[in-house]
């Protein structure tokens, strides 16, 4: 009978020891990898998102899903169950352990401890005093090396976070998507005007104020920039730091970040990159938009209006990305080496691609609707990959998105034919979208107070409250054709193709102010320090009052201007159809 | 007292032990009666529950449970739910078409259902026996839409630890005591 | 009152989105009803009674089992009521080691919710040991009970190493009312061996550990009990003084040494003479000696662990979180935790935290230092009691160690006698 017992007993070890370490293993997977949430299966899943159409891809998805689901609970099952027969055959072993021992009972045996109690007390009493004392030691050590032994405490807990966030980085390494939305998600919030004055080595400061895209940071057509010239004569040199010339033509608009400016140019031959210096002027580096697979042998044919390099760079102060109307999209550091570069497809526009991307942390967020394939897409700004795409039916449109804050969230405002349209910039999912446009839109859309305003000719100029995507009023009084919208809380500012710019109340929608200035308008005008800027394509400057309206000032400069000039501390870089130049009060 | 009696060693150490006794009693009596005046006079806050206003999703509730399978569940508020087609708690964002494939699901386990109501509302429905509890839907719906659905301990799974694990853990404290009858922290009580 | 508390919500977390009614209410045409629904009902509060009632009732049987009857059948089938009823029906929670923290947590804030019957948990096997010693050791406490169930026979350790181990409670009780004074973490219930194979899961290295434990309980007698118990501890103290003293027999002893060799705790003390020839005066020095020493032991125990309050204080949420924030301030590009990224998304004050930390952190001064000094107390008392000569005449229990599991009564021949009679 003895022997059965141990037998049993044996049996029922060696089948716990099994179970167990199996119930281990599968307890542990359900602990730190939930089954459901694979590397694998989010990779596929971003990549349905970001690809096209891709059948094969949704029935790997749905297999996939439907394995991982089924293993998840079957897995569920098992553990539940085998947990039970591990208590059960646990139970059965210590029976089976009493009953085998049963006949044993303990005896006296050979007794190692001294007979003598008086001995063994001493002996105790020797322990506990050594074991007191090595924990004195410690502890003296301890206290000795405090901050030490903190330091080490940290480096381990933070070791113990690194090493989890590693292996969660080894298994999202397969796909460069994932880990791109992981870094943009973390630097979730929008940079805006950039604190930063390290002294560089010539002894000029970076300049605090950036004006990061077409328009401003956001592309919000405001600026924080204070003691702006408000008079300047070209030709006598007056409150005129620098001018330089520009080796390729470009409408695009100067972007200023740190005491780098950047503008584009191109021409039949090639699309660059320029990096200006903005205390000298002087051109600090070129990087040319070249051997690009997938980008056209020849040009697209583009309006004379337009041209080659119609959009704006944008930049987050570390990388620099410009698009060319033959599609090409090149990312570069400060120091202007080429980081990626990529075709994301020729548009398909009659008068040629002229939409400027907006940065968003590591985003680079570009409205791309041309003819056929319309789409916003946003890149990692470092390497070009894509984070997230949204296809739409929209019409063609040549507007520019900006980033605006809205009920209390970022949110990104396209304006497209025939709807405006806010995503969440981190995934482009949609908060609300207003069809209130149409014909072709080149304006670009304008925020204050969480309202969007957006006004398109031959459609109409509308107000949005941003939180709920309700129009609150709409007005077609004056409305701009290549020129965009300016905000402040109380007015919008308005400057049309034929001459007439106006002053909306962004309450009510009514004409607050009107200027016939018989001069056409295809730059934009910026609130900045109080003023509103805003420069005639003929190259005559006109400044305003922004709480007002009222005329300040207004003179000639002289050299043709379709740019919107881009402002800093007490500086302006304004670009005329041939050069670059900087005005500073001196 | 016989003087010979109370020099015997064994007299004397009975008479520490029972001063130490009635010491030790005593202590224990106070402490306890000093205890118990204060245990009587409060409400009693005996289970743990999440405040749904201050969760942020942070997916600990599914992992850091004593549970294999946690006590936190997914509860919707139908009264504040908008009954919306495009549901951010239903589909993940990005999502191409509004199916029920597995490409186009935020719920890992299928634990949301929804069923036609009229045009164009569909009313929402959590099987708790599949939530998990990892809170995408919450996230989804709160960031999208009314924020109709969020997370509770479900009081019949929680097993009321002295010390709940997921409050040790919980970011935004979101976790405390509450009373028996506010056992639950709902969004639609009116 | 509940736009109210939007509102006063969304200011307070600055523009997160909390249940706003991005869509309206819909207007159903089709006559649709909200449907009702039943959320799980929160168990009864009458279980806590029950658990109460069954505590005490299953103390005063093992009372019975042990000072009346003197049979172990009693108090073995107590716990394996136990194992069933209060670790896997019950799950283990609130358990008397754990009460601990609530009291101790109750006793410094005045805010803290004691609830009456986790009180009751804790005072009642402390009011048993003070009239019986430590029965509810024997077969209540389910963390005992299931150590109990399991054991088959026992392999002495050297006394002096257990005695030496028997600090360990000590250091443990101190740590957990540290940790509970100062509201940081429950220690006890973090790191409870038996929890998990009660619950049937839990943190995997905890449940290691657990079956460990377990494992190391088939051969040696309730090693949770005798080397790492807090509560153990506390009960020691009074069993010490209790008002009755077990008895294995009440029919003379023949000095068989059977008893001494069944203990697992190894609770019975021989009958001992001291044959060593020491000098009466070397033992009185020693003895004032380590009396002059324990204050001084103390004192040390108390600078040294205050001394590491910082680190320890690490242990703290806030002041966890606190050291996060400041990493991330000096290294902006290290990847945020989670309880970094939710304190800004919150809106969370730096300064304010740093002030409750720094408040924290004195209350961990004021505390570390009590625990510091218990464990050099108890290590300077340990000390003096080893250096006391006694002498026995018989086979005696030290009601401090005993764990009153009758084991000793089945094998005490002169217990037995009593059945052989009647039966004959």
């Amino acid at each position: 009978m003895r022997k059965l017992y141990r037998n049993i007993s044996v049996v029922t070890t060696v089948f716990m020891l099994v179970l167990a370490v199996m119930l281990g293993v599968s307890y542990y997977q359900m602990q730190q990898v939930s089954p459901l949430e694979t590397g694998v299966m989010e990779t596929l899943k971003e990549l349905n998102e970001t690809n096209g159409d891709n059948e094969l891809l949704g029935q790997q998805i749905r297999e996939l899903d439907l394995l991982s689901r089924k293993a998840y609970f079957v897995k569920e099952g098992q553990l539940k169950v085998g947990l039970y027969l591990l208590l059960g055959m646990a139970a059965v072993l210590a029976v089976c352990l009493n009953l085998y021992f049963k006949e044993t009972k303990n005896l006296p045996e050979k007794e190692f401890d001294p007979i003598d109690e008086w001995m063994i007390k001493s002996r105790a009493r020797k322990y506990i005093a050594w074991a007191a004392v090595v924990a004195l030691l410690v502890g003296i050590g301890f206290v000795g090396f405090q901050h030490v032994d903190f330091k080490g405490l940290l480096a381990r807990s933070s070791g113990e976070l690194g090493s989890a966030s590693d292996t969660l980085a080894a298994q999202d390494s397969l796909i460069p998507q994932l880990s791109t939305v992981n870094s943009q998600l973390s630097t979730d919030s929008v940079k805006g005007e950039e604190v930063d004055s390290a002294e560089v080595d010539d002894g000029m400061p970076e300049l605090k104020i950036a004006s990061r895209a077409f328009r401003g940071n956001n592309s919000s057509a405001t600026s924080s920039a204070r003691g702006i010239a408000t008079s300047w004569n070209l030709s006598a040199k007056k409150n005129i730091l620098w001018q330089s010339s520009i080796p390729k033509h470009g409408y695009n608009s100067p972007v200023i970040t740190g005491r780098n400016v950047f503008i584009t140019g191109a021409d039949a031959k090639a699309r660059e990159l320029y990096c200006y210096d903005v205390w000298t002027g002087e051109l600090k580096w070129t990087v040319k938009a070249d051997g690009i697979a997938g980008s056209p042998g020849s040009m697209p044919k583009v309006n004379a209006d337009t041209g080659l390099a119609a959009s704006t760079v944008a930049t987050n102060g570390e990388v620099v990305c410009a698009i060319f109307a033959t599609g090409d999209v090149i990312g570069a550091d400060m120091e202007g080496k080429r980081l990626w570069a990529k075709n994301i497809g020729l548009p398909d526009n009659h008068y040629g691609y002229a939409s400027s991307p907006v940065m968003y942390g590591n985003t680079l967020i570009i409205q791309y609707q041309n003819n056929s394939n319309a789409q916003i897409l946003a890149l990692n700004a470092k390497t070009g990959a894509t984070v997230w795409s949204k296809k739409g039916n929209d019409k063609i449109a040549w507007s520019s998105p900006i980033i605006a804050t809205l009920g209390g969230k970022s949110a990104l405002v396209v304006m497209g034919n025939p709807a405006i349209t806010a995503y969440n910039p981190n995934n482009g999912a949609e908060m609300w979208r207003v069809e209130c446009m149409s014909g072709e839109v080149g304006s670009s859309p304008a925020s204050a107070g969480g309202v969007v305003f957006g006004a398109s000719e031959y459609a109409k100029c509308v107000a949005i409250d941003g939180a709920t995507g309700e129009t609150l009023w709409e007005a077609s009084d004056y409305l701009p054709e290549c020129s965009s919208l300016a905000a402040t809380k109380d007015l919008v500012f308005c400057a049309t193709s034929y001459g007439m710019v106006c002053a909306y109340d962004t309450k009510t929608g009514e004409v607050k102010k009107e200027h016939d200035l018989t001069t056409p308008f295809y730059s934009s005008p910026v609130v900045v320090d109080g003023k509103v800027y805003l420069f005639s394509n003929s190259g005559k400057v006109y400044i305003f009052s922004a709480s007002t309206f009222d005329l300040i000032t207004a003179f000639e400069t002289g050299e043709k201007t379709f740019a919107t000039p881009a402002f800093t501390d007490g500086m302006m870089i304004v670009r005329t159809d041939k050069s670059l130049y900087c005005v500073k009060k001196n | 007292m016989d003087k010979g009696k109370m020099k015997s060693p064994m007299d004397r150490r009975d008479f520490l032990r029972t001063c130490s006794a009635v010491v030790a009693g005593g202590v224990a009596l106070a402490s306890g009666g000093l205890l118990a005046a204060r245990a009587s006079t409060k409400e009693g806050e005996v289970f743990w529950q999440i405040d749904p206003y201050k969760c942020t999703q942070c997916g600990r509730c599914e992992t850091d449970c004593v549970l294999t399978v946690s006590a936190v569940k997914c509860f919707h508020a139908n009264k504040v739910c908008g009954y919306c087609d495009l549901c951010g708690g239903y589909y993940r964002p990005n999502v191409k078409e509004l199916n029920t494939a597995a490409e186009n699901m935020m719920c890992p386990t299928g634990a949301i259902s929804r069923e036609f109501v009229e045009e164009p509302y569909f009313e929402y429905t959590i099987d708790e026996v599949l939530c998990t509890g990892c809170g995408k839907c919450v996230k989804g719906c709160t960031s999208f839409g009314n924020g109709s659905l969020f997370l509770q301990i479900d009081q019949e799974r929680c097993q009321q630890c002295n010390e709940c694990a997921i409050a040790r853990v919980c970011p935004s404290d979101a976790i405390q005591r509450v009373s028996d009858d506010n056992a639950y922290k709902l969004k639609d009580h009116a | 009152m509940r736009k109210f508390f939007a509102i006063f919500l969304g200011t307070l977390c600055c523009g997160k989105s909390l249940a706003v009614a991005r869509f309206p209410k819909p207007d159903f045409t089709s006559g649709y009803q909200y449907p009702d629904i039943v959320h799980g009902a929160p168990y009864e509060l009458l279980w806590n009674v029950l658990d109460v009632v069954l505590l005490c009732g299953m103390m005063m049987l093992v009372v019975w089992a042990a000072y009346r009857k003197r049979r172990r059948a009693v108090i073995w089938s107590m716990s394996a009521v136990s194992v069933l009823y209060f670790g896997f029906f019950r799950s283990g929670c609130v358990c008397s080691v754990g009460s601990i923290q609530n009291v101790v947590t109750a006793a410094v804030d005045s805010n803290y919710h004691l609830p009456w019957y986790v009180l009751l948990v804790f005072l009642l096997p402390i009011v048993f040991a003070l009239l019986f010693g430590r029965v509810f050791c024997a077969g209540v406490c389910p963390l005992g009970a299931l150590q109990e169930l399991v054991n088959v026979r026992n392999f002495r350790l050297s006394r002096a190493v257990s005695a030496t181990l028997s600090v360990i409670p000590w250091i443990y009780l101190a740590f957990t009312i540290l940790y509970a004074a100062t509201r940081s973490q429950f220690l006890v219930c973090r790191l409870d061996p038996f929890i998990g194979i009660f619950r049937l899961g839990g943190d995997l290295g905890v449940m290691s550990f657990g079956i460990v434990l377990l494992v190391m309980s088939v051969f040696v007698g309730r090693p949770f009990c005798q080397f790492l118990c807090p509560y153990g501890a506390l009960l020691s103290v009074f069993s010490a003084l209790s008002w009755k003293k077990l008895e294995i027999t009440k029919k003379g002893c023949i000095n068989c040494a059977l008893c001494g060799v069944s203990c697992p705790v190894d609770a019975i003390r021989p009958p001992q003479r001291s044959k060593t020839k020491e000098m009466r005066r070397k033992g009185v020095n020693r003895v004032i000696l380590f009396t002059v020493l324990l204050p001084v032991l103390t004192v040390a125990g108390g600078w040294l662990v205050s001394g590491q309050s910082d680190a320890l204080s690490l242990a703290h949420k806030d002041v966890y979180l606190y050291e996060q924030l400041l990493r991330q301030e000096a290294n902006p590009d290290m990847e945020e935790p989670l309880e970094v990224e939710t304190f800004h998304a919150l809106g969370g004050n730096m300064e304010e935290l740093k002030e409750k930390v720094e408040g924290i952190r004195e209350e961990y001064k004021t505390y570390a230092w009590l625990a510091g000094a218990l464990i050099g107390f108890v290590i300077g008392f340990k000390l003096l009691k080893l250096s006391l000569k006694r002498g026995r005449k018989t086979y005696e229990i030290d009601m401090a160690r005993c764990t009153v599991c009758g084991k000793c009564f089945n094998y005490c021949p002169q217990n037995l006698k009593k059945d052989e009679k009647t039966i004959s």
